[in-house]
């Protein structure tokens, strides 16, 4: 189907069932709702065959263009449907089973992801392995009966709702840093899995320290190559900065939208306003024609930092914005939208950090599209 | 355009705009056919004259072709001036009030090869255009911050039937097409300021290694990229979705890309950047200049936010 196609029949179908996909729960509802009710868009969408657009049929989609996932998300997000962070995380998930999973675990497991009957985890950062990721220490061994997984994660988003893990191990010596990383699928049941959610300062659990004890993974849950794990990172992050950064975008436009419609007048300065409206539309534009050479069949790379930098920017400018027209109500009031307001923008300070912080980004930027040699 | 047309039309223009300014380009822009090319596929023409005119720190009288393009009287075949508004304005340069037409404006340093100023004129209706010979109007010379560009301040009030007052005029048109122009003329002047300061800071030796490999040099330039880049996505935008809007978006962008580039480039090329013996001071000015005209960049972004304010609603959005 053609993306002009499918976004009539999608606005069609949204508009007809726009009362069954609504969030039942006020304001941002607390993570365990927000989680139910992404589970249910997800199978209703993939049931209808919007969300199966878009995908490869081999993993149970029905096929088209990648613009047509960035259309599905950007018109849920559009209409307050879906929590764009949570909601975005397959767009980075799935393209990584369908690239390196053996076919027939890709094609049973995907499908479970797409149509919210499972919640899958990403476990790459640890304690001592941040913006380094190269350092990372979970170590996997292999036995006669499978990898045998020892070592910890942190940040990492939705654990304790997750059936799986995308997981990052170190396969190597310690010193043999991006070229001894092995990536595994793990299930998050198996035993020796403990899960630790962490409370972040907008009030929610979304990440999690994740400890493995000695846990078990059979050998037949190898993503790529032994020892070639930082590739598939290498090739999962463009994917983090392309599709879903479009969902993203679609929400800081509602959210702005909302910010003009709820300020009393004169509460903004109509430079300020004007700003805020630039840099958001310049991510779009930019984001935009990263979508196009997706959908192309194009091998996004460094390039994608900076449509980070700039949905980064363009986020935390739509917060500050927030916080000057609607300051009061964020620091003292406590009913719903208010609280929602809080929540998210205290969210956007971590824009600048998670997915590759604005430091790491640059350092791309210098390095590879500058070509100014290594830093010291 | 596209594929090996389009890059033999890069070529082409790039090696005229490295090798001649006003008057020499102009001869130089005729013989590639220029006018042409705006006529076949105008986003191409403009896009790349206007970046490499950016890029070699030039002149030509291709903006004035482009409005005269945009209001719907040109190219003509006569060398005519379109008379711009003062720096910081996009109001039209004249007005006209029952039988006289009151003048001021800026004239590009075309004026001397032109037989005609057309002068756009606001009228309680819209605007027309009115044509006159320079000589009808008084001239001051415009130093500013920017000499080189050699604009000139004209103003006068002539009776406006011994003028040929035309008929309508679209000056919104004329103006986003102008501001698509200058966009690209800045965006071009400051890839030119991150060249200067990339190559700078891979030759210069502080600390026994380049001051490229410090991450506070870095992450200048990598920001002075990104600025750049938000500004050519926005302009290629532009051209997809034309509108008043996304024109004034583009301009009032590029005007910020190009500040956030001089800042940071001027701070890594440090001493040497502030002299008039490393070329930068030059992008420096032009930009500072560019960004005045046809609506100054603070000004379309305060516009637009009044407008979003006073409407509540936001400008339409690029679609996928």
């Amino acid at each position: 189907m053609e993306l002009e196609a499918f976004k009539v029949a999608l606005d069609d179908w949204l508009g007809e069932h726009e009362g069954e996909l609504a969030p039942t729960y006020g304001g941002s509802g607390t993570l365990d709702e927000q989680m139910d009710h992404l589970n249910k868009v997800k199978r209703l969408t993939f049931d209808a065959g919007f969300m199966r657009m878009g995908w490869p049929e081999r993993v149970g989609g029905l096929g088209g263009s990648s613009l047509l996932r960035a259309y599905l998300g950007e018109a849920l997000t559009a209409r307050d449907l879906v929590e764009p962070g949570i909601y975005s995380m397959p767009e980075v998930l799935a393209p990584t089973m369908i690239d390196y999973a053996p076919e027939a675990l890709a094609a049973a497991m995907v499908p479970r992801l797409l149509r919210g009957d499972e919640v899958w985890c990403q476990g790459f950062s640890e304690p001592d392995a941040g913006s380094n990721l190269g350092s990372l220490m979970c170590r996997a061994t292999q036995t006669d009966d499978g990898w045998r997984v020892k070592g910890q994660k942190v940040w990492t988003s939705l654990a304790q709702y997750a059936h799986r893990c995308v997981l990052l191990t170190r396969t190597g010596t310690p010193e043999s840093a991006h070229h001894g990383i092995t990536a595994l699928f793990v299930d998050m049941d198996s035993p020796g899995i403990t899960v630790r959610p962490i409370e972040t300062m907008h009030g929610a659990q979304e990440f999690c320290e994740v400890f493995f004890d000695d846990v078990m993974v059979p050998l037949d849950r190898l993503l790529g190559e032994v020892d070639g794990g930082w590739s598939i990172a290498m090739d999962l992050l463009p994917y983090e900065r392309s599709t879903a950064l479009w969902h993203r975008a679609a929400y800081l436009q509602r959210r702005l939208q909302q910010l003009i419609s709820a300020v009393p007048p004169g509460a903004l300065h109509p430079s300020a306003v004007g700003e805020v409206t630039e840099l958001l539309w310049a991510f779009r534009a930019r984001s935009r024609s990263t979508q196009r050479r997706l959908a192309a069949g194009d091998k996004l790379g460094p390039e994608t930092s900076v449509d980070k930098v700039l949905v980064a920017t363009a986020e935390q400018a739509v917060f500050d914005l927030v916080a000057e027209g609607l300051g009061a109500d964020l620091a003292g009031a406590d009913d719903a939208v208010s609280r929602r307001w809080r929540s998210e923008f205290l969210y956007s300070r971590a824009a600048t950090i998670y997915g590759g912080s604005a430091e790491i980004q640059r350092n791309i930027i210098a390095r590879r599209l500058l070509e100014l040699g290594g830093d010291r | 355009m596209e594929g090996a047309e389009l890059e033999l039309f890069e070529r082409g223009i790039r090696r005229a705009t490295d090798s001649g300014s006003g008057a020499a380009l102009d001869a130089a822009l005729a013989g590639l056919g220029w006018r042409d090319a705006l006529a076949e596929d105008r986003r191409r023409a403009v896009s790349v004259l206007f970046e490499c005119q950016g890029a070699a720190n030039v002149t030509s009288s291709a903006l004035s072709q482009l409005l005269l393009v945009g209001l719907g009287l040109g190219p003509g075949d006569r060398p005519t001036t379109v008379l711009l508004p003062l720096l910081r304005t996009r109001d039209a340069p004249g007005r006209l009030q029952d039988d006289r037409c009151v003048v001021r404006g800026l004239a590009t340093s075309d004026l001397d090869r032109s037989e005609t100023v057309l002068v756009v004129a606001g009228t309680d209706h819209g605007h027309t255009a009115v044509a006159l010979p320079p000589s009808e109007l008084s001239r001051r010379a415009v130093g500013g911050i920017d000499p080189g560009l050699g604009m000139l301040e004209l103003d006068g009030d002539v009776a406006a039937h011994g003028a040929e007052p035309g008929g309508p005029v679209d000056w919104t048109t004329a103006v986003s097409l102008g501001h698509l122009a200058l966009g690209h003329e800045l965006v071009g002047a400051a890839r030119a300021m991150l060249g200067l300061a990339r190559a700078h800071a891979l030759e210069r030796i502080q600390f026994g290694q380049p001051i490229a490999t410090f991450q506070a040099v870095r992450h200048r330039l990598a920001d002075s990229l990104v600025a750049i880049e938000a500004a050519a996505a926005l302009l290629a935008a532009a051209w997809d979705e034309p509108s008043p809007v996304s024109a004034s978006i583009a301009k009032s962008s590029a005007g910020r890309g190009a500040r956030t580039a001089a800042r940071h480039c001027q701070q890594v090329l440090a001493g040497i950047g502030f002299t008039t013996e490393h070329p930068f001071h030059r992008y420096y000015r032009r930009t500072m200049v560019l960004d005045q005209v046809l609506g100054a960049g603070t000004v379309l972004t305060a516009e637009l936010g009044a407008e979003v304010l006073r409407s509540g609603t936001l400008p339409p959005v690029l679609p996928l």
